[in-house]
């Protein structure tokens, strides 16, 4: 089942401008590997699921994945052949507001080819151009 | 140890500091040891080339004068690819410092074969040791862990004249299987209900239908009262 919220504070949102670039969420917190995003996109729920499967398929359960986006803003959209007015459509589909530099995904416990294979599963899915980053730790000699 | 050459920057602000890196060199700071703090610039290749060979120990050469520095913080763009600025802490070699340190984990595990994954807590952790004796990194062999074993911060070896500063009975890596998701058939009647609930509860929504709901009844209840009264006063 995709994500969305389980409480919303309003039913239905403003479209919103997408400027700038990530400010948080830009770097790798939790596995050994992230995707960046390069562009800035609304990536809906059926996307970020279809990485999810992707990328559970080709590591064969090793490992473990990390989803660091959520769609949290609903998008709403008139039936087909509506006169406009009588007001706004209903919630289509959930989206996720995503900055250039903001990581997507992370995955911890796999070797650096397989999650590169796995990001440019996920990377196919996606409506941004990314790119595989390393985490950043403490000054490490030959790293 | 690698010298680092650096100047005294008068300039300072956003728009400056900016303005600065256009021209192939980086803003930093150089504090500590209740000294003036002087603000620095130094070469964008030097300095780069320095952090991405992992060196946190370097001999900075401010204009003549040479101290022992500790990279204390880098800050990078939002893509994480360029320096912004850089942190310097004035250091003594056998002075006390508290660092955070990458944990290698070496080896596979004994319970990879059957299905165990190997989940990694802390990626580093903070130690207090002597500057000369900053190590690279701290290596934990996990080749004789079997499925369900775990290792925690106080199994850890740390080089001698360290401290750990992390709670010593956090777990730093486990082997664990990870249990296969079961997806039930779902009936057509329990479909119907999922759709249904596939929108969020708004907040604040239920309270104002439920007063709604309570004023509407407060409504009913004095109409019959009305009735009842007027039927009472006919007879």
């Amino acid at each position: 089942m995709s994500l969305m919220p389980k409480r919303v504070l309003h039913r239905k949102q403003q479209r919103g401008r997408m400027k700038g670039l990530a400010s948080r969420g830009n770097t790798v917190s939790f596995g050994e590997y992230g995707l960046q995003s390069q562009d800035t996109a609304w990536v809906t729920a059926r996307q970020l699921e279809a990485c999810r499967v992707a990328a559970t398929h080709y590591l064969h359960r090793e490992g473990r994945i990390y989803i660091r986006v959520f769609p949290d803003k609903p998008i709403t959209k008139k039936p087909m052949e509506t006169r406009m007015g009588t007001g706004k459509g209903e919630v289509e589909e959930w989206v996720a507001v995503v900055k250039p530099g903001m990581i997507l995904f992370e995955v911890a416990g796999v070797d650096e080819n397989t999650a590169k294979g796995a990001f440019s599963r996920m990377a196919a899915k996606l409506p941004v151009s990314c790119r595989m980053v390393h985490r950043r730790l403490a000054a490490r000699k030959g790293a | 140890m690698e010298t680092l050459k650096a100047k005294v920057r008068t300039e300072q602000g956003t728009h400056k500091a900016r303005r600065l890196r256009k021209t192939g060199t980086i803003p930093g700071v150089l504090y500590g040891h209740g000294e003036k703090t002087v603000s620095i610039s130094m070469d964008t290749h030097d300095i780069s080339l320095a952090i991405s060979r992992g060196e946190r120990l370097l001999e900075l050469d401010l204009e003549g004068g040479r101290s022992n520095v500790l990279v204390k913080k880098v800050q990078y763009d939002p893509f994480g690819k360029d320096i912004l600025h850089v942190d310097f802490t004035r250091v003594d070699l056998d002075e006390l410092v508290e660092v955070q340190v990458p944990v290698t984990l070496r080896g596979t595990p004994a319970g990879a074969a059957e299905g165990g994954v190997l989940h990694q807590n802390f990626a580093q952790v903070k130690i207090r040791c002597k500057v000369k004796d900053i190590p690279d990194d701290i290596r934990v062999s996990v080749a004789e862990m079997k499925v369900n074993d775990r290792i925690y911060m106080r199994d850890m070896k740390l080089p001698d004249g360290s401290t750990l500063l992390e709670d010593k009975d956090a777990i730093l890596c486990a082997l664990s299987v990870v249990a296969e998701e079961i997806v039930e058939p779902v009936a057509g009647a329990e479909v119907a209900e999922v759709v249904a609930s596939a929108e969020p509860e708004v907040i604040g929504e239920k309270k104002r239908e439920e007063a709604e709901a309570a004023e509407a009844s407060e409504k009913a209840s004095e109409k019959a009262e009305k009735k009842a009264e007027k039927k009472a006063e006919k007879e």
